[in-house]
């Protein structure tokens, strides 16, 4: 297994100062990727702010940005300080942040978490909610991609099972709260991983059978509650739904039509002005962007995600080792997944699940774990000559 | 490790999954935001605003002189959210409504659980708006409510605007009451400019109902920016408009006048209900009557007065289903009946004008024929009942026309009807009936009010049409010469109404002209009396030939009856100024099966231009000279001015003057012997 050897004929490891060595990580941050980010965080700042300003003219509610852009500072300072970090030595505190995880998700479940709109998923730290499933995601992401680098080129099924227990625990625990939507994701980044890894085509063939199967047996079973289950299944005939949740894709799928071609203008969207759309600045914000902004600012939001997901492919195509490989189809899972079903749900096309959207929801525990990804693949861009 | 193993080959699979998943979502936003979107946009300016519709005040109502007789007050109105109410358990209700009891006790507004629970199941209430359960509650009360909304779920107290009678209930009949609009007048105004909904009020009766057009408001509305509950964030003032108040109407009645009627009425009817039954008569039991004064000159109505009445302010906020029972109740009083239009009556000797007119039209007599009135007629040829009598059999010897119309003698015109029928081959069947029409009997009026009677003049077509609908109902198919003798008095089939009545009579005062009585004469914009939006001209509905030598014997006649001694109201006239106000009447008591006789008087002043006709009919009341005249001398006093005109006090009470003239007094009119 050497796909990338020889591909950079031209570099040199023996430089004689770091202000020479060609090879030195800060030389090669990849700018066009931190681009993407920095104006995706822009257009999902001015949106969240447009979603929380109030509708009184007279006194604009600015508490929500401000603490947006807290959030968004804090998950920038993680993303440096995760890319400063070699990302092959994050295989040897993989184990420790799974470990460290998992009782997190136990506790949470416990009588510690806090129950929200009916799911028990939080931690009350002072003004701040903690959200554990956040981070396991990219605790899972850091298992994974250290199992799946060890493993090498041959996944037996012995090996298929480790690979498919390690998200297992995470994902039960998620469902306990329940936490549909991050069961999602866990199990998105895992089939993700397990496509680029070695796994062979036949196991994920049946892996892909297996788990559809399993969907079905969930919706079927008394597992999920009423509510969870119309939820999920609304955006096929919104009219058979639970009022409410039939009431609030309506009204999202009527901010984003209602915005046209060229949008309402900021702060001039009706439905978001006058929070007609629910849950607007974190799983629905993508309604305020294609009401105000128009399919023009929409469509330059997904091109944004697209340049972001090109990046993180390209790198993980660069990457110089198996780890870097996986660490970045990882978080290229998670990102593209969170961010088509959050807006095919907001467009009525994928089931309602509390899923926010990456860079532009507003949420703590999701814009800080998803800096903390993001600075995981820029480590292995910095380092794939190192 | 084959290729599709290797990792650059489950990349490029992996970028195939997500450039595929990036294509849907562009799709489905250009479907959305491209395709579809006019629809959305739509619905979300819908979702965006909620338009209010405001109610306009209603017009007013004024008399002649500008006296307001209705406007508008707010009210302060208890309602109950009937779908909101039903949807609480039981406990709850009761609990809710006992507390409500209490509060409304409490606050000045006293009322029993009992009460709150007729009215909130009370199906006479609009399905589709809050039951009101309790009127004009105090302010004390609205806020306490207010303050404490979870406690008292469904219920509201909101301010809304109702009618105000300044006069109470004087005029009801003629103002008619308004109530709410029901599905047959909302389909039928479906069309009209002034938009309706359900809930809206709308003139049901009377003037309210048909000046509805010019009195019912343009109903502005307010369109409001609402949040996703429901809640107002701003007026856009550029959708919403103002209400326009409706239109004033101005009555032809005169409201003091109006009073005065009715309070004689039923001064009137109480007196007869006292007054022990003459002879072999059935006592009088006065149930209701009519009393209408209108201008001769141009048709129009000076007063309506019928009696039983009712309380238009009953009507306000909705009306009970127990007290809409009593009024409505076929069997009962039926106050909500408007005598003077929808009352019919046989006319007895007030018929006399036209049977003596109609036997002068068709050549039957000359003015001086003489006629030796034996105290009965006898007809011709004749097998049967032959013989008619005057009312107490009295004989007056020679009587021309004019004599028999002052002192009232019925074998006079007995002999005109039998010559009638005699006649038919010359003159056709129905000769005597085409000039009762010419009066405007068998015929409405055309006074602009609803639900008006024809009255009825019999036909022996009718008879033979009738008989053949339903042969077990009536006794004879024929028509005998009999029948013309009975309808010669008045009597028969002969129905008519007040007004008819009154008409009839104007139309002889004032020389032929049969006007359509008119009970407005203008109507004005809100808040500026003085820009006329219309006016009510007289109408002409027919005119009647009447040269002197037919008019001045027919005059003559009616004036002997207030001043000849041997008038039928003479005695009820002593003292009133004839000289210088002449007064032309007739008196007439009609029989009616079973019951005592009807009391009827039709007179106009001053002659030769008479300014007032009046007719009263009063039900079951026995004499027309004792009973219905004296209504008519009264009203005289006060158009000849002689005596004080009452002061009209808000509410509708009259306070007269102390009278210091000398005036005829109650005993005095009783004693007065009256024949017919």
């Amino acid at each position: 297994m050497d796909a990338f050897a020889g591909r950079w004929p031209g570099t040199t490891r023996s430089s004689s100062s770091m202000r020479r060595n060609p090879a030195a990580p800060w030389r090669h941050v990849d700018l066009i990727m931190l681009g993407s980010i920095v104006a995706i965080a822009i257009i999902g700042t001015l949106m969240v702010f447009s979603a929380t300003r109030g509708s009184d003219p007279d006194s604009v509610n600015t508490g929500t940005l401000e603490r947006h852009v807290v959030f968004l500072l804090t998950g920038g300072t993680t993303m440096v300080l995760v890319s400063m970090v070699d990302y092959r030595k994050f295989r040897e505190w993989a184990l420790i942040a799974y470990i460290g995880v998992c009782a997190l998700l136990v506790g949470v479940v416990s009588p510690l978490g806090t129950e929200v709109n009916g799911a028990q998923a939080w931690f009350q730290i002072g003004g701040f909610q903690l959200q554990p499933s956040e981070l396991s995601k990219v605790a899972v992401i850091l298992v994974l991609a250290s199992l799946g680098a060890q493993f090498g080129g041959d996944v037996d099924v012995r090996r298929l099972g480790v690979l498919l227990a390690v998200p297992a625990v995470p994902l039960i625990l998620i469902i306990l709260q329940p936490d549909p939507g991050t069961a999602m994701v866990i199990v998105a980044i895992t089939m993700g991983v397990l496509l680029v890894s070695n796994v062979r085509a036949k196991h994920i063939a049946a892996l892909t059978l297996l788990g559809l199967t399993g969907l079905v047996f969930v919706l079927n079973s008394g597992l999920l509650e009423d509510y969870q289950k119309s939820r999920l299944t609304v955006f096929l005939n919104p009219s058979a739904g639970l009022r409410e949740e039939a009431y609030n894709l309506n009204q999202s799928k009527i901010a984003i039509g209602s915005g046209g071609i060229l949008g309402k203008g900021i702060f001039e969207g009706t439905q978001t002005q006058l929070d007609i759309v629910p849950e607007q600045h974190t799983d629905f914000i993508f309604t305020a962007v294609g009401e105000e902004l128009g399919f023009i600012g929409a469509a330059t939001l997904l091109v944004l995600f697209g340049i972001l997901c090109w990046r993180i492919w390209r790198i993980a195509q660069l990457s110089r080792d198996q780890l870097g490989l996986l660490l970045c189809v990882g978080v290229l899972s998670m990102i593209v997944f969170q961010m088509f079903q959050n807006t095919g749900m907001t467009m009525g096309i994928m089931p309602i699940t509390g899923i926010p959207l990456p860079l532009v929801s507003h949420g703590g525990s999701s814009t800080i774990a998803l800096f903390a990804g993001l600075g995981l693949v820029q480590n292995v861009h910095m380092r794939r000559f190192s | 490790m084959t290729n599709a193993e290797s990792p650059r080959y489950r990349l490029a699979v992996l970028a195939v999954v997500v450039l595929a998943l990036f294509a849907a979502l562009f799709a489905r936003l250009w479907y959305l935001q491209v395709l579809t979107s006019d629809t959305f946009e739509l619905q979300a300016e819908s979702n965006r605003i909620r338009v209010v519709q405001v109610e306009a005040p209603r017009g007013r109502i004024l008399d002649r002189n500008g006296t307001v007789l209705v406007d508008n007050r707010v009210s302060t109105v208890v309602t109950v959210d009937r779908v909101i109410f039903n949807a609480l358990d039981d406990d709850e209700a009761a609990d809710m409504l006992n507390r409500l009891a209490d509060e409304m006790s409490r606050y000045g507004s006293p009322a029993t659980v009992e009460q709150l629970v007729d009215r909130v199941n009370d199906v006479r209430y609009s399905q589709y708006a809050p039951v009101p359960v309790a009127e004009d509650v105090t302010e004390e009360l609205k806020i306490y409510v207010e303050e404490h909304r979870d406690e008292f779920p469904s219920v509201a107290v909101e301010r809304t605007a109702v009618r105000r009678y300044s006069y109470g209930t004087r005029g009801a009949h003629l103002i008619g009451y308004v109530g709410e609009i029901n599905d047959t007048e909302l389909e039928d105004r479906a069309d009209k400019p002034k938009t309706y909904e359900r809930g809206d009020h709308i003139g049901k009766t009377g003037v309210e109902r048909i000046y509805e057009d010019d009195l019912r408001g343009t109903p502005g509305r307010t369109v409001y920016e609402v949040d996703a509950q429901g809640r107002p964030v701003r007026i856009l003032e550029d959708l919403s408009r103002p209400p326009i108040p409706g239109d004033d109407v101005w009555l032809t009645v005169d409201i003091t006048t109006q009073s005065i009627a009715e309070d004689l009425l039923k001064d009137a009817l109480d007196a007869a209900r006292n007054r022990p039954p003459s002879g072999d008569n059935l006592p009088n039991e006065a149930p209701g009557g009519s009393v209408v004064v209108t201008d001769p000159q141009d048709g129009s109505v000076l007063a309506m007065a019928s009696y039983p009445t009712f309380d238009p302010s009953d009507f306000v906020n909705g009306i009970s289903s127990a007290r809409y029972a009593f009024l409505a109740d076929e069997d009962g009083p039926r106050p909500l009946n408007n005598r003077a239009i929808q009352g019919q009556y046989a006319p007895g000797s007030t018929f006399k004008l036209i049977s003596g007119y109609a036997a002068l039209a068709s050549g039957l007599r000359e003015a001086d024929t003489p006629y030796f009135d034996t105290g009965s007629h006898t007809l011709e040829n004749c097998e049967g009942q032959c013989t008619f009598r005057n009312a107490g059999s009295k004989a007056y010897g020679t009587v021309d026309l004019q004599r028999s119309i002052t002192v009232s003698s019925d074998a006079y015109f007995y002999s005109i009807g039998e010559d009638f029928w005699n006649a038919r081959g010359r003159l056709g069947e129905e000769a005597f009936q085409e000039s009762a029409r010419l009066f405007g009997f068998d015929q409405e009026t055309g006074v602009p009010l609803p639900s008006e009677q024809d009255g009825r003049i019999p036909t022996p077509e009718q008879r033979k049409a009738q008989y053949d609908a339903n042969p077990g109902a009536f006794l004879e198919r024929n028509w005998f010469t009999g029948d013309n003798v009975n309808m010669a008095i008045g009597q028969g089939d002969v129905a008519v109404t007040p007004l008819q009545l009154a008409n009839a009579y104007a139309t002889f005062a004032n020389g032929g002209t049969r006007y359509a009585p008119n009970i407005a004469t203008k109507i004005t914009r809100a808040g500026s009396e003085n820009t006329v939006k219309r006016t009510f001209e007289p109408r002409i509905n027919g005119n009647i030939d009447l040269p002197a030598e037919w008019r001045d014997p027919l005059l003559q006649g009616l004036l002997g009856v207030t001043a000849s001694g041997s008038g039928t109201a003479f005695g009820t006239f002593q003292g009133f100024p004839l000289n210088e106000f002449p007064v032309a009447g007739k008196t007439g008591t009609a029989q009616v099966n079973g019951k005592a006789d009807t009391a009827v008087f039709a007179a106009f002043g001053p002659v030769p231009d008479p300014r007032y006709q009046v007719a009263v009919i009063l039900e079951e009341s026995g004499f027309g000279g004792t009973a219905a005249a004296p209504v008519a001398r009264k009203l005289f006093d006060q158009f000849a001015g002689i005596a004080q005109p009452p002061e009209l006090q808000p509410g509708g009470e009259l306070v007269y003057p102390v009278e210091a003239e000398d005036e005829p007094t109650q005993e005095d009119l009783a004693r007065v012997g009256s024949a017919d």
